[in-house]
């Protein structure tokens, strides 16, 4: 019995992330419109949910930071005006970028991780290699 | 306020230990030897070649007091050793292990001492005055991997470890017989093997842990560039992490209950300190490197990176990347182990001495504001 709430209790959280996910999506389309890419990313970044272990939260998440990552022109502008809380979040998804393949993506990704690196340290990207709990 | 004094002893050394005067120092280089040396003027001199064990020494000790060393290593025994006359004579400490012992320290009153081991136990051994040996007790719950590091508290029976498993624990060591109950602990505490607090900060492995000098503070590193402090452990834990810019730590000193000195794969000892209100923060490196820091953080990224950003700033033309190369600093390559030189009447430590994989020992001073 137990075990069946906690079954339904967990799909229920991760229809919350995925309507959450997609009423991020609709924000970050209205502020690439405005032309705030930056202000896209963060949005994309924020509220991550790192900790589930559930794929299609995760790609859903990843489609909406790929978004915004896409759409960013000046990088050193962003990663100038980006919270260092969102330094480790934003270097997990650089590497998921460059683990994709897509030329385009990667070229991007490679991009931003050499103004990243710069800013952050190697210290961000261990904690993005090691981090096994908080996976994105 | 830096690098008083550098000392190339071997290829590599895995562990040191300063005698009580300080006028000899002991260490692994990187085999099955430990070798002592004393400083004669300027010179360093090869006094003694402790040759008991069958594989590398990863672990030193040097008793202040008692003047006895204890050496662990991944032969899975332990040796005491004191100095009788010119010879250091051993004495076997039977550990009951199974796997590699990592590392050792002394208790604060001497009387013990703990070993870590790759058989996730922890030994503490005591001294047995009727049989006239060591005699081992092994707590074998709780871990759930490699005990890389372990810390005794200063009141003598509160001992922290670190592991690979990512967590940070605290166990009594309390032994009926070798210890004097304490009034104001209850005896539910002291009981030996008991596991007082778990602290699951670290998703990855932990190194380095270590109490401050008055006990309240516990301080450990995790393997993702991470340090954790972690105030009032026994009653009411209240952690901070600070997360790093650079490359891991792998072991840590108090300097006094605001500093710490954190030393690990960057080659170089950072120091953090604590504000009034506790609040912990990186402060500074402490090697003082030739070229400018902002240049030499570049450089060393491009060198890495270099080839996967399509530049060739310092790249060689094969493909194999280059042996670390020395970066003007005193150590050259990670430093594992950090030791604390006590001046006689001092009650704040403003000497340590550092040692690496380079085979340095390099000596450190500091003037610490009051």
């Amino acid at each position: 019995m137990a075990a069946e709430e906690e079954y339904l209790e967990a799909e229920e959280n991760l229809e919350a992330i995925i309507t959450r996910i997609e009423h991020k999506s609709r924000k970050i389309e209205t502020l690439l419109k405005q032309s705030k890419p930056v202000d896209a990313l963060k949005t994309a970044l924020e509220g991550s949910a790192l900790k589930t272990r559930d794929e299609r939260c995760k790609s859903a998440n990843w489609i909406v930071v790929h978004r915004a990552v896409m759409a960013i022109k000046d990088v050193d502008g962003m990663i100038s005006s980006l919270d260092p809380e969102y330094y480790d979040i934003l270097m997990k998804y650089l590497y998921r970028g460059l683990a994709t393949g897509d030329r385009p993506t990667c070229d991007q990704c490679l991009r931003i991780h050499e103004k990243l690196t710069e800013k952050a340290g190697l210290g961000c990207i261990l904690r993005s290699l090691s981090d096994t709990v908080n996976t994105v | 306020m830096a690098a008083v004094a550098v000392h190339q002893f071997a290829e590599c050394i895995t562990c040191h230990a300063w005698s009580p005067d300080q006028s000899m120092v002991a260490f692994c280089p990187n085999n099955s030897e430990v070798h002592i040396y004393k400083l004669f003027g300027e010179k360093w001199e090869k006094m003694h070649v402790l040759s008991k064990h069958d594989q590398i020494v990863c672990g030193i000790d040097w008793s202040l007091k008692s003047n006895k060393l204890v050496t662990v290593s991944h032969d899975r025994n332990s040796y005491v050793w004191s100095q009788e006359g010119t010879e250091w004579v051993p004495t076997l400490v039977i550990l009951r292990l199974n796997r590699a012992a990592l590392c050792v320290q002394w208790s604060p009153k001497e009387n013990k001492f703990a070993v870590g081991s790759g058989a996730k136990s922890i030994c503490i051994c005591y001294y047995e005055q009727e049989n006239n040996w060591w005699v081992s007790k092994l707590i074998r719950k709780r871990h759930e991997s490699s005990v890389t590091n372990v810390a005794w508290h200063p009141d003598n029976i509160l001992l922290a470890t670190t592991s690979t498993d990512g967590k940070c624990r605290v166990f009594s060591t309390y032994i009926k017989g070798v210890d004097s109950k304490e009034s104001e602990s209850s005896s539910s505490d002291l009981k030996f093997g008991e596991q007082i607090a778990q602290l699951d900060l670290s998703v990855t492995w932990a190194f380095g842990v270590r109490w401050s000098p008055s006990g309240s503070i516990l301080a450990y590193a995790g393997h993702n560039s991470m340090i954790h402090f972690i105030d009032d452990v026994k009653s009411n834990p209240s952690a901070q992490s600070i997360p790093l810019r650079d490359l891991p730590l792998r072991d840590l000193l108090f300097l006094s209950d605001r500093v710490v000195v954190g030393v690990g794969f960057d080659c170089n000892p950072m120091i953090f300190t604590a504000d009034d209100t506790g609040l912990w923060s990186f402060t500074k490196f402490l090697d003082q490197r030739k070229a400018a820091p902002s240049s030499s953080r570049g450089s060393q990224l491009s060198e890495a990176f270099g080839k996967l950003y399509g530049t060739s700033k310092q790249v060689p033309s094969n493909d194999t990347v280059e042996p670390s190369k020395p970066r003007g600093g005193a150590h050259e390559n990670c430093i594992t182990c950090i030791v604390p030189l006590w001046k006689r009447g001092n009650t704040t430590l403003c000497r340590f001495s550092t040692s690496g994989l380079d085979g340095k020992v390099v000596i450190w001073e500091l003037d610490i504001p009051k």
